[in-house]
């Protein structure tokens, strides 16, 4: 189990690792990825910004959930902070299980409950602007 | 009996920026609640939005509006969270 809010690129591979073991037949990760558009308009560069110290609890309560539900898999879960590029990481979620239906289930609830529970947020800098994304919403930064 | 508990608030992200600060020391009268602070707030920092757009957290778990704030307590006003949009409310 490893939970992270970091400044530093992550390493996907580097989590699926602390969830590797060899009773793990599957590892399931996610990756989000910095995209180049975002609702018709071109996007620069995202700022993330967290609430750290709620963050990395919150992260471990949705490890905790996911053990609860699917009790064989490990989770490790880290979310990067500050400026970032088109195509850098923003978040990984890497859950292993002994088979692949329950990683794949395991990991898009981890990630479904990440995004909208762990007080994390996303400035956007776009062609017609910079802006907060509060759920569906944008709003002027 | 106290007269005024001292809580510590934080703001993050728009909140942050509409607040003008990350951080505030507050006093409030005994028995308010996180409803209570973020009026308070309000009336410092006219530009924060109506309390439907934000969820109260108190010393870093999320907690509901009618929730007592105790001496020392940190308060945290969050806005919705990127994918946040099914979120549900406390």
């Amino acid at each position: 189990m490893r939970y992270d809010v970091t400044m530093d690129p992550i390493d996907a591979r580097e989590l699926e690792a602390v969830v590797s073991h060899p009773g793990a037949g599957a590892i399931c990760t996610f990756s989000g990825i910095v995209r180049d558009n975002s609702r018709g308009q071109t996007v620069t560069h995202l700022d993330y910004e967290a609430y750290a110290e709620m963050a990395v609890p919150q992260m471990r309560k949705i490890g905790q959930e996911i053990k609860d539900r699917w009790p064989e898999s490990r989770v490790a879960m880290a979310h990067r902070t500050g400026h970032l590029e088109i195509g850098q990481v923003s978040v990984v979620v890497a859950v292993s299980c002994p088979h692949r239906q329950e990683a794949f289930e395991a990991c898009k609830w981890g990630i479904d409950r990440l995004k909208e529970s762990v007080p994390i947020w996303k400035k956007e800098h776009a062609a017609d602007g910079t802006f907060w994304i509060e759920g569906d919403e944008k709003k002027p930064a | 009996m106290a007269i005024a508990v001292a809580v510590s608030v934080r703001f993050f992200a728009r909140l942050r920026e509409l607040a003008g600060a990350e951080n505030a020391a507050l006093q409030v009268p005994p028995g308010s609640t996180l409803a209570d602070v973020y009026a308070a707030l309000r009336t410092k920092h006219p530009a924060l939005p109506a309390r439907d757009s934000v969820r109260g957290a108190l010393n870093q778990e999320f907690a509901g509006w009618d929730e007592h704030v105790s001496e020392g307590d940190e308060v945290a006003f969050i806005p919705p969270v990127s994918g946040g949009a099914r979120c549900a409310t406390t």
